[in-house]
């Protein structure tokens, strides 16, 4: 195919050239970025953004099962309890808040989904609509015969806005991926103070 | 010489052509949108299967309503909007399950469902020649109350089918922040 | 034979070609339609009540396995707590059970009422009548066990307009027998 060594390698450096631009344009538009880039520390006092949501943790306690916020938890257990100020930021009334906030597994069983209760007058995840900050209840019921926590570690997941999804070319929110981690500290029973005004 | 510039120009022209297909074209959510059946208050709306007639909106502070037999008071951080509104099915017993309130920067707020256990909410169930009311409720911001538009259809997914789009008119906001006429709390249980 | 003579005949024959793939569109279009819209007519038909089956009054007729007759339909007048100029009717089938298997050939029973305008009333919630113990709904039929040679007292109650009482007859439609549907005729038809 190539009449001599010359040209031969002249064939081998413009593909090795056009290799190494191209790898080069991928680190520059961010391709290798999303490696290993430490999880995000987020204060608990200040204001989380995960796209849907504005988040603003107030406190977290543990407290016998009965009486909180009706939410339907099994007889004589102990629950943990995050109370967090939450914004809706879109255009729509929603609840796609089941998998904003991942407790660690040390503290809960990863298999327990938390009730979501509105604070307000105990609504079991009522959609929350747009810019009216509601004061929402993250309810875990823990293991039994478990220690209360000393702290709360949570994983704040957010998601991205597309225009058009693949399937169906409808407008949502997708790729759920972590935003940050959080450290609260847990009091104990209701009369806990809030950590932000 | 000519000719090359010629024929760059002609592709130029099909590139912005092309541009202007792609832009222009309708998109998949569009074409399979609901079908809008506009109206004002107080108008009788016709979509496919059902009609609509917005009466009168209130709002208020607090929302009386009975639990159980218990009363109970639903507050709000921002405002109550409680829409009456006649319905009454064309061709065939239908019901009607969807309304939400589109204020005047796109805002879409879903009816409550903090009153499941109320009654006179949707979802309804109408019948040709028996028109029947219900109570629309919604918990907004205050300044997303005037000049709103009303959105009811029968199912959620109401592709291709019609959505009633009734335009509320404007409110005037009171000193305070609220709607002029807020009242201080709005008994749910009386008849409507 | 010349070279120009090779050229006219490829050029016949392709033309010839030509035409035939023309009129090949002819049938291959309509045939393409038909083979795109036969699911969602299919569909269409099996979903929808659009043939009537007239059934004359006392007569009993086969349909989706069972022999289906019309034995009252009456308004109860006089109730309290209505909608103005409304009423409810109620519709009484007797059915004797042929083929068994009614929860396939029941399925999406629908019993409605039809008036001269051809709108359609569902049955109602609204008013609750107290109805001796043997009688069931189509739909609490499906389920109740009944073997063949059963004969199954149905009632359905509805909420009509008073001005349609004189014109509405009572129809049922099983998905079973879709698009076809009884229509029973009253005793002054």
């Amino acid at each position: 195919m190539f009449e001599n060594a010359g040209s031969r390698l002249k064939a081998w450096l413009v593909a090795g050239i056009g290799t190494a631009a191209a790898l080069a344009l991928a680190g520059v538009l961010g391709a290798f970025g999303a490696r290993h880039e430490p999880m995000q520390l987020l204060a608990p006092t200040g204001r989380i953004e995960t796209g849907q949501w504005l988040l603003r943790p107030l406190r977290a306690y543990t407290a016998e099962g009965e009486n909180l916020y009706g939410a339907p938890l099994k007889p004589g257990a102990r629950a943990l309890v995050f109370e967090v100020e939450m914004t809706n930021r879109t255009a729509k009334s929603s609840k796609d808040y089941f998998d904003v906030l991942q407790a660690s597994q040390a503290t809960v069983d990863p298999s327990s989904k938390p009730f979501i209760v509105l604070t307000r007058d105990s609504t079991l995840s009522p959609e929350l609509h747009p810019g009216m900050p509601e004061r929402m209840a993250y309810i875990w019921e823990l293991p039994g015969g478990s220690a209360p926590p000393a702290s709360l570690d949570l994983t704040v997941i957010r998601k991205t806005y597309k225009q058009r999804d693949n399937l169906y070319g409808l407008p949502g929110w997708f790729n759920p991926a972590p935003a940050g981690t959080l450290t609260l500290p847990v009091g104990s029973g209701p009369d806990t103070a809030d950590i932000q005004p | 010489m000519m000719r090359k510039t010629a024929n760059i120009v002609l592709l130029l022209v099909a590139v912005a052509f092309c541009y202007g297909l792609q832009v222009s074209k309708p998109h998949y959510g569009d074409l399979i949108g609901p079908i809008p059946a506009r109206g004002k208050m107080a108008e009788t709306i016709v979509g496919r299967n059902f009609e609509a007639r917005a009466e009168k909106v209130a709002f208020a502070r607090n929302l009386k309503a009975d639990r159980f037999g218990e009363t109970k008071i639903l507050t709000t951080g921002g405002v109550w909007a409680v829409v009456t509104v006649e319905f009454a099915a064309r061709a065939q017993s239908t019901s009607v399950a969807v309304a939400s309130w589109r204020g005047p920067t796109g805002l879409a707020y879903d009816q409550t469902e903090r009153m499941s256990f109320a009654d006179g909410l949707l979802p309804v169930a109408i019948d040709p020649g028996l028109p029947k009311k219900a109570r629309l409720v919604f918990e907004l911001r205050p300044d997303e109350a005037s000049n709103a538009t009303l959105l009811i259809s029968e199912k959620l997914m109401s592709a291709l089918d019609s959505q009633a789009e009734i335009s509320l008119g404007p409110v005037v906001i009171a000193p305070d922040g609220l709607p002029a006429g807020t009242v201080d709390t709005l008994d749910m249980s009386q008849p409507i | 034979m010349t070279a120009q003579d090779l050229v006219q005949q490829s050029g016949l024959g392709e033309r010839k070609w030509r035409r035939r793939s023309l009129w090949a569109l002819l049938l291959l279009i309509p045939l393409t339609f038909a083979v795109e819209v036969y699911d969602s007519i299919k569909a269409l038909l099996a979903d929808n009540d659009l043939f009537a089956r007239r059934v004359a009054w006392g007569q009993s007729v086969h349909f989706g396995g069972s022999d289906w007759k019309l034995t009252d339909l009456r308004g109860a007048f006089g109730m309290a707590n209505l909608p103005p100029d409304s009423v409810p009717v109620l519709a009484d089938f007797s059915v004797k059970v042929g083929d068994p298997d009614l929860q396939k050939l029941w399925l999406g029973c629908k019993v409605m009422l039809i008036d001269a305008a051809g709108r359609r009333w569902a049955p109602t919630s609204a008013v609750t009548l107290k109805a001796p113990g043997d009688v069931q709904t189509c739909t609490s039929a499906i389920f109740s066990g009944a073997k063949s040679g059963d004969t199954l007292n149905l009632r359905e109650t509805f909420l009509v307009p008073k001005d349609v009482t004189k014109t509405i007859r009572p129809a049922v439609g099983l998905a079973s027998e879709r698009p076809h549907f009884l229509l029973f005729q009253l005793e002054k038809d």
